[in-house]
């Protein structure tokens, strides 16, 4: 997985750098806030929109092609 | 994987166009910086260390102040604001270069190098010139008192290492990282949609981010912009402009980018097509500005005592 994942990153580098700019933007740098109790739970409206991105991810992931044609072996879907 | 409306060029006329737009917006970035942070005094650059100094808009009078408690106050009065050293502007900066990259990388593979370097100039330009139009009429026009100040009073952005007219080029790609993920997401998720319900989705998406970072980002520990009082509406003490913003030049600049810049270059080729998709840039920030005013008016009327959700008293 991590290896097919690894050959076709480019496909992948717009989740990676929204989940970037979420992780370090929002939750890391909400740790930091002090006088605002609930600050870090107000994370959770953000549900919605980090759905779609970890859907987007799966759907490009199952998009790619086998590890079997990089071999050069065809698959099933090749033939025809 | 590449789309029907790639914009073909040849490569003379890709390298032509680089050296002439990065060259530009380069030219334009020095002179930004220079002026931010040599020249403060011409366009009244609120000072970083000297918080009494700010005279347009006092510290009274931004909405970070009624988050603040004594010790914070105190603190910023005494030590400036945080995060405005060198090396964590450079950190802004890093990490918004290497974001950019990684959205680049994909839309040249996915479009074409042309249609990457337009999506990355266009967006950055657009709400660059956006924010540095809502920065400044904020900061002399409402603000300053010449016409109605609860629109919107100002706001500002303090960190910054380089400067794209009075909005941080670390912000300006943020931006471009923003509305390309978002949008590549809604049609990944949604492929069989039309383009506006796509850039509709896309501009919601950011937006719900949004819906965190800002109350996080403008917090007295972070202070990354700082909203002066105007606004009658808050949202999570953010005001509601800001939102809408978001919302709002995702949505257009991605209809721009993906119907209007190929129409441009088929009727008018590469070259005149590309500076018409430049002047509707330029157009849409003059109508976003007056939508954004026109919109404000209409709140104030709507909801004359404010309106904040959640209220006030639960400290937000």
């Amino acid at each position: 997985m991590w290896s097919k994942i690894w050959k076709n990153r480019v496909e992948f580098y717009p989740y990676a750098s929204i989940y970037l700019f979420w992780f370090l933007g929002s939750f890391v740098s909400s740790l930091r806030v002090q006088n605002r109790p609930g600050i870090v739970a107000l994370g959770l409206i953000t549900i919605p929109s980090i759905l779609l991105i970890t859907i987007a991810t799966i759907k490009t992931y199952r998009k790619l092609p086998g590890e079997l044609r990089h071999s050069g072996v065809c698959d099933a879907d090749d033939v025809g | 994987m590449s789309h029907a409306y790639n914009v073909s060029a040849s490569v003379d006329f890709d390298r032509k166009f680089s050296i002439i737009a990065f060259g530009l917006l380069i030219a334009v970035i020095i002179f930004s910086t220079y002026l931010h942070h040599f020249q403060p005094h011409i366009l009244n650059v609120p000072s970083n260390t000297n918080v009494a100094s700010w005279k347009m808009t006092p510290i009274e009078h931004t909405w970070i102040y009624d988050r603040m408690n004594a010790a914070e106050l105190e603190k910023v009065k005494t030590q400036g604001i945080p995060g405005t050293d060198f090396f964590t502007m450079l950190v802004y900066l890093g990490l918004s270069l290497f974001g950019t990259y990684l959205c680049f990388s994909h839309a040249k593979k996915h479009y074409s190098y042309r249609m990457a370097a337009l999506f990355l100039i266009g967006s950055f330009i657009f709400t660059g010139l956006q924010e540095t139009l809502m920065i400044l009429s904020g900061r002399f026009w409402m603000g300053g008192g010449q016409i109605d100040p609860n629109v919107w009073g100002s706001y500002w952005f303090p960190q910054g290492l380089l400067w794209f007219f009075e909005t941080p080029v670390w912000v300006c790609l943020c931006w471009f990282i923003i509305a390309y993920s978002c949008v590549w997401v809604a049609k990944q998720v949604f492929p069989a949609l039309p383009l506006w319900s796509r850039a509709l989705i896309g501009g919601l998406t950011a937006m719900v981010i949004d819906l965190w970072e800002d109350p996080v980002l403008t917090s007295p520990e972070h202070m990354k912009w700082i909203w002066a009082k105007g606004d009658h509406i808050g949202i999570l003490g953010i005001p509601h402009g800001n939102f809408l913003g978001w919302f709002f030049l995702i949505f257009w600049f991605v209809i721009l980018w993906e119907k209007y810049l190929p129409l441009c270059e088929k009727r008018r080729g590469a070259g005149k097509g590309t500076l018409a998709f430049v002047g509707l840039i330029l157009i849409s920030n003059i109508i976003v500005l007056a939508i954004l005013i026109i919109e404000g008016h209409i709140m104030i009327r709507v909801f004359p005592q404010g309106l904040h959700i959640p209220p006030l008293s639960w400290d937000w």
